[in-house]
């Protein structure tokens, strides 16, 4: 009985967990727009832009990779 | 476009390879259902004795990624040699395996000179080429075929049945396995970038070669950066808020070890993951397109992981607020 209730709450944490990848999502989507943006009204900076989207968005992602690798912890080590 | 209007399209001969491997997958997959394999976040460790045990670091496996490393730095010596030979020969045009990585270096090199300056991008660009090229290779060996499903089997809790193909080889069947019979599965290899010591290790590695790179730019004035006390005394209000950013820069420091050695982990492991868990849900077909999005990720990884080195390393050759520079 113990052992399922442990088995639930894993899950739950783990779900709990990634509610922190909607911060990351908000941010990749806003740098994507502005990069966009920028590329329309300037098509000459494409290549800069683009690197420096890549970065911006590598960026944001840890923080939703973070999330995941705290969730893989509860799943798979706890 | 007008060679593109005359010629018509034709698929070829390679869509019969693909269909002849779809087929080929659509037997494998009901000849031997795949099974969902024990996922652990640690290496495994190939034998049962531990290689060596010392007081600090207790017992030291074999690990299947270790194994990894081997393979990876045999590619990479490869290139080397393969690279050196055409430098030997003395002809000017490179062609075949140089040629290629002549063109990615130049690209590299420009990239670091664009930010990091005439002068310093001959001292930085080492760094940024040599993290990028082993966290590349590392990553694309990870979705070769054979790691983590070619390797030994050892009895386990939440095991599987075996059955034997041929003389001495085993795979894994579905199924429940009786109690204490179960076996499951280690790989020889499995991807250098889901052990988190090596992403660790290149993380050190490069936030310490910053540091070092600074000292050089700079010499003992790099560390007013983090313990600024030039304005303290002068302008103590100002002086009091400097002292604070410079032990936040101190901390963000530490940050970027953190953040560097998790984001190519946590990427690398959550695509290890996603793929033992789709083919064990859909082993027809659809793991090829994962194995793509896998690619991508891979090359976007090692790329960043190169290019922030790179990054901090051109801001540390700069003073902050410096008065020369700007």
């Amino acid at each position: 009985m113990t052992g399922d209730i442990v088995l639930a709450a894993k899950f739950v944490g783990a779900g709990l967990a990634m509610i922190g990848a909607l911060g990351a999502g908000i941010g990749i989507g806003l740098s994507v727009q502005g990069a966009l943006q920028g590329m329309a009204r300037n098509p000459d900076t494409y290549g800069t832009l683009l690197t420096n989207m890549i970065l911006g968005i590598a960026f944001s992602e840890a923080i939703a990779i973070y999330c995941l690798v705290i969730a893989f912890l509860m799943l798979f080590v706890l | 476009m007008e060679a593109r209007k005359s010629r018509k399209w034709r698929w070829g001969v390679n869509r019969w390879f693909v269909l002849l491997f779809i087929v080929l997958g659509i037997i494998g997959a009901n000849l031997y259902p795949p099974v969902q394999p024990h996922i652990q976040v640690a290496a495994e460790a190939l034998t049962e004795r531990p290689l060596f045990s010392s007081p600090v670091l207790g017992d030291v496996y074999l690990t299947n990624t270790m194994l990894a490393m081997v393979v990876v730095d045999v590619i990479l010596l490869l290139v080397v040699l393969a690279v050196q030979k055409a430098v030997r020969t003395g002809s000017l045009v490179p062609q075949g395996i140089s040629g290629a990585v002549e063109a990615l270096f130049e690209v590299l090199y420009n990239l670091t000179e664009s930010s990091a300056g005439a002068k310093w991008a001959k001292t930085i660009f080492p760094y940024f080429s040599i993290i990028m090229l082993t966290v590349l290779v590392a990553n694309l060996t990870k979705l070769m075929p054979g790691y983590e499903t070619i390797g030994l089997l050892h009895l386990s809790e939440h095991g599987y049945p075996v059955k034997e193909l041929f003389p001495g080889i085993f795979t894994l069947v579905k199924g429940e396995a009786q109690h204490g019979e179960g076996y499951n599965l280690i790989g020889f290899l499995r991807g250098l970038s889901t052990d988190l010591n090596f992403t660790v290790a290149l993380a050190l590695f490069s936030v310490f070669m910053t540091q070092l790179i600074g000292v050089r730019a700079q010499g003992v004035r790099y560390f007013t950066k983090f313990i600024n006390v030039t304005t303290l005394f002068s302008k103590p209000g100002f002086g009091a808020i400097d002292l604070a950013v410079g032990l936040l820069e101190l901390i963000s420091e530490f940050a970027k070890i953190l953040s560097f050695s998790f984001r190519l982990f946590g990427n690398m492991f959550a695509g290890l993951v996603l793929l033992v868990l789709v083919g064990s849900l859909i082993p027809v077909f659809f793991q090829s397109t994962v194995l793509l999005f896998e690619f991508f990720i891979g090359l976007i990884q090692a790329f960043v992981f190169g290019m922030l080195t790179m990054v901090f390393m051109a801001q540390a050759t700069q003073g902050h607020g410096g008065n020369e520079h700007h």
